[in-house]
């Protein structure tokens, strides 16, 4: 890629790093200019999966788990998240349709993006069930069971897609892209096991977060590498919600966004059904969440990803998003501070950032 | 003779392989490495592709963990223990995950063949190579009362019918079909084990099953 792009002869590295690519890759980039020795560095990712049939390209993507123990017995990834999502919603006395919200809420946002998947293959053909159709939480309901409590509405996309974004030193940003550019004010990258059935109670979470922690219900390393990000910028963990103007996080499933929402502190076990309810992460709410669709609306191409939903909460913050999105509907104004989560496994690499107008 | 939490690896020329059964399983299915075995092309769009075809066997191996591998082939369940502070794993960790333990090797400990499920899911849509058996169950099951859980099917079960926390024992394959793999056996309720009475939310999951049910049946 670097070679056809005419960047022959310069630095360059290759970040594989399953659903966290990109923002491992943003995350090397930002290591790169914070050090001094550059400034200006490239960060690209695709993806091609509409090479394989869907059935095909999850058994391929089940094999970045354990394959010893997990892929072999049948596993792919939804079925991990779902066993995962059930016992999360059971303890935090949550239902289906709940999940469903953020289901509705990302689908419905990327219908206003033509350059959307879901927009492209649902919203706009006329072959589709859900053409010219505002989404409701029984269209998740009745949609195909893919793993209890999962349905396919719940799910993400599978698709073809690549994204570019540069990590420039200030003073560059200042010279070649004044107006325009956004500031990376934290950062962090966290690992958890390979295995989601390690962590049931696992001693170094336990150390930092308590007894029986993060259980296989909990993102450790999204709750972690947040924390990391929010004490860089200076956010304070309880006033995350009310700080954060815009935010991009990784919906493989709408369980997982709900998941997020609790492990970057923007609710808790007792308010995380009324946070869900009351449509705090919709446009009007505190953070609206994914409004450039996600990855169950605009799209998964997963080493693009990370690097998509980092340009899509830029374009709220430098106000790009009407000309982008071709529409003011899904633009956040006035938005200052953005986050951008990228996730891979069952959660066992998070990385978060905070970004903000300059 | 070295630090004793490193792991043991024999010289090439100290494995012979006595017990090789590499192509017990195999079937017709013949390697041929990479092939191309034809074209498409769209002339309204002047888009060209090409099919390759890629067969290839390989192998991992289990390395420090072939006891478990040689267990399962035998009927057994093998986990490990940290003899520092008694943690039970399965799978096995050769190496304490405790940093206070640092990197205490573990102890081989036979398990019994008997777990609780910790969480589990209903299966509707999987890889190629599983869509046949849908709906199935995955449970996370903590076995013999380890600090860890494994995934693997209950089967013997209606997929409604699962309960976090119900007893569950390890049912095994013929020992002639055994591969050394977590596919050698699978979960079923625990003898005694009664399933409850339906409720709304079970009625749902057998609702949300039926069509996965009468798909299958569709499927060659
Ligand atoms: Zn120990």
């Amino acid at each position: 890629m670097h070679d056809h792009l005419g960047l022959v002869g310069l630095p360059h590295v290759r970040i594989e790093n399953g659903g966290n690519t990109g923002g491992s890759a943003l995350y090397g980039a930002f290591l790169a200019v914070k050090s001094g020795l550059f400034d200006c560095v490239g960060v690209y990712g695709w993806e091609t999966m509409d090479n394989v049939t869907q059935s095909q390209g999850s058994e391929f993507i089940a094999l970045a788990s354990d394959t010893r123990y997990e892929a072999l017995a049948g596993g792919i990834y939804p079925i991990y998240y779902a066993a995962m999502a059930y016992k999360f919603m059971k303890e935090n006395n949550l239902t289906e349709e709940d999940f469903a919200m953020a289901a509705i809420k990302n689908r419905n946002y990327a219908a206003d993006n033509e350059k959307s998947q879901f927009y492209r293959s649902d919203y706009n053909n006329p072959k589709s069930p859900y053409y010219k159709k505002t989404l409701t939480v029984e269209d998740v309901m009745e949609s195909r069971l893919i793993s209890y409590p999962l349905k396919r509405l719940d799910c993400c996309l599978m698709s073809r897609g690549g994204a570019f974004t540069l990590v420039t030193s200030e003073e560059w940003a200042k010279k070649h892209a004044a107006g325009n550019y956004v500031e990376i004010a934290g950062a962090g990258l966290s690992s958890c096991t390979i295995r989601a059935g390690d962590r049931i109670d696992y001693p170094g979470w336990n150390e930092k977060y308590g007894k029986g922690y993060p259980d296989m219900t909990e993102f450790a390393a999204c709750r972690h590498s947040g924390e990391v990000a929010y004490d860089m910028a200076g956010i304070e963990y309880k006033n995350a919600a009310k700080e954060i103007d815009v935010a991009e996080v990784h919906d493989a499933f709408s369980s997982s966004e709900t998941q997020i929402y609790k492990a970057l502190h923007w609710c808790d076990k007792d308010n995380i059904q009324e946070f869900v309810r009351e449509k705090r992460t919709f446009l009007d709410g505190d953070v609206p969440t994914n409004i450039g669709g996600g990855l169950m609306g605009y799209g998964h191409p997963v080493g693009a990803t990370g690097i998509m939903s980092t340009l899509e909460t830029m374009y709220h913050l430098n106000d790009t998003a009407p000309k982008k999105h071709l529409s003011s509907k899904t633009y956040v104004k006035d938005a200052d501070t953005g986050l951008v989560n990228s996730h891979a496994g069952t959660g066992t690499s998070i990385s978060n950032f905070i970004l903000r107008r300059p | 003779m070295g630090d004793k939490r490193m792991h043991k690896i024999p010289g090439h020329n100290d494995i012979k392989w006595d017990d090789k059964n590499s192509d017990k399983f195999r079937g017709d299915i013949k390697e041929t490495g990479i092939g191309f075995m034809g074209y498409d092309f769209d002339s309204a769009t002047e888009q060209f592709k090409v099919f390759l075809h890629y067969d290839q066997l390989y192998y991992w191996k289990y390395g420090e963990v072939s006891k478990l591998g040689k267990g399962f082939v035998e009927g057994e369940f093998w986990g490990t223990q940290c003899p520092k502070c008694g943690d039970k794993f399965f799978p096995p960790r050769v190496n304490c995950w405790r940093l206070d333990c640092n990197l205490e090797r573990s102890d081989w400990i036979k398990l019994s063949e008997t777990g609780i499920v910790h969480t589990f899911t209903i299966a509707g849509w999987s890889g190629k190579s599983s869509l046949k058996r849908h709906p199935f169950v995955l449970a996370y099951v903590i076995v013999d009362g380890c600090n860890t859980s494994i995934a693997n099917e209950i089967r013997n079960i209606e997929p409604w019918d699962p309960e976090f926390g119900m007893p569950v024992k390890v049912v095994w394959k013929p020992k002639a079909e055994r591969q050394g793999t977590v596919t050698d056996w699978w979960f079923e309720p625990a003898d005694g084990w009664k399933a409850g009475p339906m409720t709304p939310e079970k009625e749902r999951m057998k609702k949300l099953c039926q069509p996965v049910i009468e798909w299958v049946q569709t499927m060659k």
